[in-house]
């Protein structure tokens, strides 16, 4: 039997309803004391297409998703098809039998199988075959001891804003739900249990909402967006809280807008952002050159998704890394950070608007879908931590003729005032200036003005999100890494380490400017270096190979099928070239697992 | 308050890299005397351009000035003005920038009817890349990138605007300044997303619609008997006929404004105090545990 460490995955056509149920579950394993990882995996459509919500819950905290599924609820056959192989030996499917049967070679006899009618109780005991996720809630609440009136509570707190005939009815198909098991499945248990905990102050919250108030927080009062997934809830969330704190979120009519919106915003003196994802960063990519020299500071969130183009947008990756780094014409001071977990994206965003107005620059925050629209369970969020610094901000008069908007000083950045002050009119074009905005093309204020928007990445080292070093900081094997993956990397090398193997990872926080000097450090005594990442190219490896040069012991361990890691491929991957075979290995592609696992 | 500006005291030390006799001149001059004449002074003045020889204004008026990228000038100025909503909003492009690269802005200023003027400059082809077809030179204009004629119709955005739901659409000829100081200083007195088109002839790549063209070729409404800017319908029929071009308030009504539908603050954005109510941020919290 195991208890308090279990991952359950939903899976069904989208739009029926199994997100809600995902986060009902997510809640009560939350409210029962357990850390919780929730992630979404649904097809780009509103109505249709296989989709599946897996919410892991255990004692740990662990920010990703396990090796295995150790309980799949499966809405039809093809949730079957498509994940019976993810599942542990020991786990159980809980199977809507009502129409369909699993054929003989799916039904895998190191799985339990519970064939529950979940539509025909649905329509015939309760009239409404959309409940059907509701009873299999129920069902699952007894089969792994969810408890009883936490779980009442919950349904009854997720239905109440569509009146106490939704929510009778919803608490009757949890009954029918624990009812059918105790008839029929009281002598064939589950083999999996939980013990409630305290909960706690603790929170469960998404990633994009984390960035959101992490916005807030830091004072940011204006945002303009377009709709893109996975980008969309940081807008939502901004268009409900914002008016509330005295600002404006606007929907945009294209990114075009959106980006420019906020130079506008960031230009009068309010702290503006964006969010997006990659086709939305790519229209975006001339305005964030403007950005850089008119050195006005703004936040963008850049929440990726599988590219090129439309890609798979709901899925993971880390394929826009170059595009944040490099994108656009000519050469601007940039930032480019990344949270690795639901808290960290509330301090990173807070982070990001102090340093682009204290840098004049854009400032950019890095997340990707499997960590941005994943809800995890975290200790209360500090606002009350997070200072504001506006760096050179000017809000009193200034002697027109003697101020100067774009003057040289020594850390390149110049005071800046905003519309509506005295003395401080100017012109802020693209075109290069002079000090004094005017435009030139004096070659001599050409370099200066270069040398001084660019000194500013160097001038800033010292005010960015350090790198977290975890693990052995002598161990022989390190790992590089960022974003959604710190989880599955912490989690790999803590399982190494309880086998007697060290290993040290570096989690990047700040992309670029890159941490050079941490990373040479990093690497020194390696035997083997990991570089783990989702995109084919080995864009974070190339930049510190840049860094280290050519190592024959570095090893790309990449993923580029729009699915986040699970530990035991990196797991794997460790074992394969620094623990079995000898250095000098390079993966370019992982085994499949699904051969191991069967 | 200072006594009165006069137009001089919107004037930049930067000489204009304009051609000599270029519509533009009159342009400049005519927004300087309406500002003044208004009563505004320059700091708190935004003015928002966009990119070509018309985007080049906003360096010669003294003010808080903005020459972004090319045809994105008016996003800029909706958000400059709902970041702080006591400044003087004006945003000033050319055809191109306004009615080529920025038309989709365009569109959307329009239907969003921010507190912002909006001038654009038309002279009918592209200046600063030396002559091309612009969206309202005529069918058959021959240039560079056009050698046997301009196969696009041209594009008539005062009514684009009035179907969009513009709520005040005006148009000048630069070589009318009186005229011209009136209309400006009417749209920016507006409570709402003006537009101000203006003839303003390119002397140098536009031979067809010179000076002497515009004279010939337009007429004031207000001259005409019994022509009324509030009637929607009439405002239809003066802007798609095809005879002389209709010059004067076309059109004007007094929807509300961006600002207003958004419950905008009457205290600018730009003037919060950031540090305050952090209190207020933990409660946001409650919905997550």
């Amino acid at each position: 039997m195991t208890f308090n460490d279990i991952e359950i995955m939903f899976g069904g056509q989208a739009g029926d309803g199994s997100l809600t149920t995902g986060d009902l579950i997510a809640g009560v394993f939350k409210r029962m004391g357990l850390e919780v990882y929730t992630y979404k995996d649904f097809p780009s459509r509103i109505r249709g297409g296989h989709t599946n919500y897996v919410i892991r819950a255990s004692e740990h905290r662990n920010y990703g998703m396990a090796d295995f599924v150790d309980g799949l609820v499966a809405f039809d056959l093809e949730a079957v098809e498509a994940h019976i192989t993810e599942l542990r030996p020991g786990g159980f499917v809980v199977f809507d039998s009502t129409s369909e049967t699993v054929p003989g070679p799916l039904r895998r006899p190191d799985v339990t199988w519970y064939d529950v009618p979940l539509a025909k109780i649905a329509k015939q005991d309760l009239g409404l075959e959309l409940v059907r996720n509701t009873i299999s809630l129920g069902v699952l609440a007894k089969l792994i001891g969810m408890d009883p009136a936490i779980v009442r509570n919950d349904v009854t707190g997720v239905y109440q804003r569509k009146g106490e005939k939704v929510v009778d009815l919803n608490v009757r198909a949890i009954e029918a739900g624990e009812a059918y098991v105790e008839k029929h499945y009281a002598e064939w248990p589950s083999g999996y249990g939980l013990k409630a905990r305290e909960d706690g102050d603790r929170l469960l919250m998404m990633g994009n909402d984390a960035i959101a108030y992490g916005a807030l927080v830091a004072g940011c009062r204006f945002m303009a967006g377009y709709p893109i997934t996975p980008a969309t809830d940081v807008l939502e969330w901004m268009a409900k809280y914002l008016p509330k704190f005295g600002g404006v979120a606007v929907q945009a009519e294209d990114e075009l807008a959106a980006i420019n919106m906020v130079l506008g915003a960031a230009f009068t003196g309010v702290r503006a952002m964006t969010a997006t994802s990659g086709p939305g960063q790519a229209l975006m990519t001339e305005a964030i050159g403007l950005a850089g020299v008119l050195e006005i500071p703004i936040v963008i969130v850049e929440c990726a998704r599988t590219g090129p183009s439309t890609g798979m947008p709901t899925k993971t990756e880390q394929s826009n890394l170059n595009h944040l780094i490099f994108s656009g014409h000519g050469e601007i001071p940039r930032v480019v950070l990344a949270p690795g977990t639901v808290e960290d994206s509330f301090y990173i965003s807070a982070r990001a608007f102090d340093i682009a107005e204290k840098y004049q620059c854009p400032v950019f925050v890095l997340t990707e879908q499997a960590l941005c629209q994943s809800k995890a369970t975290l200790p209360p969020l500090d606002a009350a931590s997070v200072e504001i610094d506006r760096g050179k901000l000017v809000t009193g008069p200034v002697v027109f003729g003697d101020y100067r908007r774009f003057a040289f000083t020594e850390d390149g950045v110049s005071p800046r005032v905003i519309p509506g002050v005295e003395g401080g009119m100017h012109l802020a074009a693209g075109s290069e200036h002079d000090p004094e905005g005017v435009i030139t093309e004096n070659s001599l204020n050409r370099a200066r003005m270069m040398e001084k928007r660019l000194g500013k990445l160097v001038s800033m080292r010292e005010d960015l999100p350090e790198a977290r070093v975890h693990g052995d900081p002598d161990a022989e094997i390190a790992i590089f890494g960022y974003g959604s993956n710190r989880g599955p990397i912490v989690e790999a090398l803590e399982r190494l380490e309880r086998d007697g193997v060290a290993v040290r990872f570096f989690e990047f926080r700040t992309l670029w400017p890159f941490p050079e000097a941490g990373v040479a450090d990093f690497v020194a005594g390696a035997k083997h270096v990991f570089v783990v990442e989702n995109n084919y190219t080995g864009q974070l490896e190339r930049l510190i190979r840049y860094v280290t040069g050519p190592l024959d012991y570095m090893h790309l361990v990449n993923k580029y099928d729009g699915k986040p890691f699970r530990p035991i491929e990196i797991i794997e991957a460790i074992e394969r070239h620094a623990l079995l075979r000898g250095p000098g290995e390079r993966v370019a592609e992982l085994v499949p697992l699904k051969a191991k696992r069967l | 308050m200072t006594a009165t500006l006069s137009p001089k005291d919107f004037a930049t030390a930067t000489p204009s890299w304009w051609c000599p006799g270029c519509g533009d001149y009159g342009v400049l001059s005519a927004l300087k005397q309406a500002l003044a004449e208004l009563g505004k002074v320059p700091k708190d003045v935004a003015f928002v351009s966009g990119i070509g020889c018309s985007g080049k204004i906003s360096g010669y008026l003294h003010s808080y000035a903005f020459h972004g990228v090319h045809g994105r000038a008016l996003p800029v100025a909706t958000a400059v003005k709902l970041a702080n909503r006591d400044l003087t909003v004006i945003a000033a492009g050319g055809d191109g920038d306004g009615y080529a690269i920025g038309a989709g802005h365009f569109l959307h200023a329009v239907r969003r009817n921010p507190n912002v003027t909006y001038v654009v400059m038309d002279n009918q082809t592209y200046g600063l890349t030396k002559g091309q077809s612009s969206p309202t030179s005529a069918t058959g204009y021959v240039t560079g990138t056009s050698p046997q004629g301009n196969p696009d119709a041209p594009l008539n955005g005062l009514a684009v605007a009035l179907a969009a739901g513009g709520s005040f659409l005006a148009r000048g000829f630069s070589a009318h300044p009186k005229k011209l100081v009136e209309l400006l200083k009417i749209a920016i007195e507006h409570d709402g997303f003006s537009i101000v088109e203006v003839m303003s002839p390119c002397v140098t790549y536009n031979k067809i619609n010179t000076y002497a063209w515009f004279k010939e070729n337009t007429y004031y409404v207000d001259e005409a008997p019994g022509y009324d800017p509030g009637d929607r319908s009439h405002a239809f029929d003066v802007l798609l006929d095809e005879g002389k071009i209709p010059l004067g308030i076309l059109y004007r009504d007094g929807r509300p404004t961006l600002e207003a539908l958004m419950n905008l603050p009457e205290r600018p954005l730009a003037a919060l105090d950031l540090n305050s109510s952090k209190a207020d941020f933990a409660s946001l919290l409650r919905a997550y545990r």
